[in-house]
């Protein structure tokens, strides 16, 4: 992309690990073909089980299947890495390459890892494992049981010199860490800043308690995995849980001049909001007032945008009050699709990998499908349905929300 | 238990903390140290081979070992 503007702030290399594919390439035809990969979770620690008895629960997900980690990756970090650690390595090599990232000063570098108690099911595993031994607990789990260990672990692997820490802000932590990535480029403190947002590895236990707080799926399609994720559809009952690791990279214009580099779009704008309210119940007014403070700071007439990428997570309420939001804020003329409809919800993961596929269509110049959006809440919203359709988006807002009230939204213009 | 028992425990978890180690002989007057395992590694190896003892000693006990050979005799008179 020809800039005249060198602050222009880009995205420069895009990384995915989902339970539909791996890489840019296999995760574009993925969505493109609205495939989707739900389950009954079979991760051990993923369901309750008391040694070896059958387990008492059928927690759905998506889960990535026959994941490796790619050539080259330290044996020694991989031994002690976490699945969210060596899926944030292996996300972020691919994003690393893609930017040309290996000629730039370290010292340059930052790094923000989205997502806080990523590693609970490992957690878990080591308490259950130990529980009757505990003096033989590893002494590795006194570094890596924080979520720190995974942005330790990329900044050794990688060489990052600028920063690099980890950042909670719950189902919004992707999308968070591209903002936080995105203020540190234009602030200056570094060049490039890469945003990660880590695969959240949930245990039996949050599985529960996300079930029974009633914000995890499903009761109606309990036994039929494939048709329970199904956000802005009528009979919707509840976010399903995908795992996912996105990674983009950001940097000013002025600085992404190594060859070989391809900005895939332009972050325009960008805006967080709080509802000052520490439960999970979303905020009619916070994702108005977030969207068009974004629309705002990018410099955008609503009717200027032409795809909308929403957080979207099945939650009955959620869906509603996204819904009645976009309207309000002149956004219901855009495309709209679902990402998590075909990835499941990654939480802390999911604006990152969000985002991705958000930059990935603008690429390949098509939409995906929803997935099971059957009978849609409000049939009058622009829908991508049944397959892919082509369109060259222009512009696009991201919308991402988290529990205790957080709204954040972005602003992005195609390449 | 013997300490040649002992000394294959070690070793073996040597090898798995440290996959580079694997195919390596081992010499008892060899240090896991020059062997390339940074004090974090060290306390990995001994901790795993503690567990695979089922030896309850703390281990602080096994530091002033300076080698192998040494580990191995702490531990075998521990049993």
């Amino acid at each position: 992309m020809q800039s005249s503007d060198s602050s222009a702030i880009l995205v420069t290399g895009v990384g995915i690990t989902s339970a539909i594919g791996h890489g840019a390439a296999d995760f574009t035809a993925a969505l493109l073909e609205g495939r989707s990969n739900f389950a009954v979770m079979k991760r051990p620690g993923r369901q309750c089980a008391t040694g070896d008895e059958p387990s008492t629960t059928q927690f759905i997900g998506a889960e990535i299947p026959s994941y490796s980690p790619p050539e080259g990756l330290p044996a020694s970090i991989l031994r002690t890495a976490s699945l969210s650690g060596q899926v944030a390595l292996a996300s972020l090599h691919e994003a690393w390459r893609d930017a040309k990232l290996q000629d730039v000063d370290p010292v340059r570098i930052g790094l923000v890892v989205g997502g806080s108690n990523v590693q609970q099911r490992e957690l878990t595993r080591a308490h259950e494992s130990y529980r009757e031994r505990p003096q033989f607990l590893r002494p590795t789990y006194g570094l890596s049981f924080m979520d720190s260990d995974i942005s330790g672990m990329c900044s050794e692997v990688f060489g990052i010199r600028g920063f690099a820490y980890t950042l909670g802000g719950a189902s919004a932590s992707g999308q968070l860490a591209a903002i936080q990535a995105v203020q540190a480029v234009a602030s200056g403190q570094v060049d490039v800043c890469i945003a990660v947002g880590a695969l959240m590895d949930l245990s039996h236990w949050e599985c529960q308690g996300l079930r029974s707080l009633g914000a995890m799926g499903s009761d109606e399609f309990a036994d039929r995995p494939q048709l329970a994720c199904r956000p802005f559809d009528r009979r919707t009952d509840g976010f399903i849980f995908g795992e996912s690791c996105g990674v983009v990279v950001v940097e000013r214009a002025g600085s992404a001049t190594r060859a070989g580099v391809n900005p895939y779009a332009r972050v325009a704008g960008w805006a967080v909001r709080m509802d000052a309210n520490r439960n999970p119940n979303p905020s009619f007014e916070g994702e108005v007032s977030v969207i068009r403070q974004a629309l705002q700071s990018a410099g955008f007439a609503p009717q200027s945008i032409d795809y909308v990428n929403p957080h979207g997570t099945g939650s009955r309420l959620g869906d509603a009050t996204e819904l009645k939001t976009i309207e309000e804020v002149g956004l219901k003329h855009a495309f709209l699709n679902t990402t998590k409809s075909l990835i499941g919800h990654g939480l802390s993961a999911a604006g990152a990998s969000e985002l991705v596929a958000t930059v990935l269509q603008m690429r390949a110049g098509q939409l995906h499908p929803c997935g099971n959006l059957d009978q849609p809440i409000d049939d009058s919203c622009n829908w991508v349905r049944g397959r892919a359709m082509e369109h060259r988006i222009r512009r696009a807002v991201k919308i991402s929300l988290g529990f205790s009230g957080i709204n954040c939204a972005m602003c992005l213009e195609s390449s | 238990m013997n300490k040649e028992d002992i000394f294959a425990i070690v070793t073996r978890h040597a090898q798995e903390v440290i996959p580079a180690l694997r195919g390596h002989q081992f010499q008892p007057n060899q240090s896991l140290r020059e062997l390339g395992a940074n004090s974090i590694d060290r306390s990995e190896i001994v901790m795993m081979t503690l567990e695979s003892l089922a030896l309850r000693i703390p281990l602080v006990e096994t530091v002033k070992a300076t080698n192998i050979g040494e580990l191995v005799n702490v531990l075998h008179a521990k049993l």
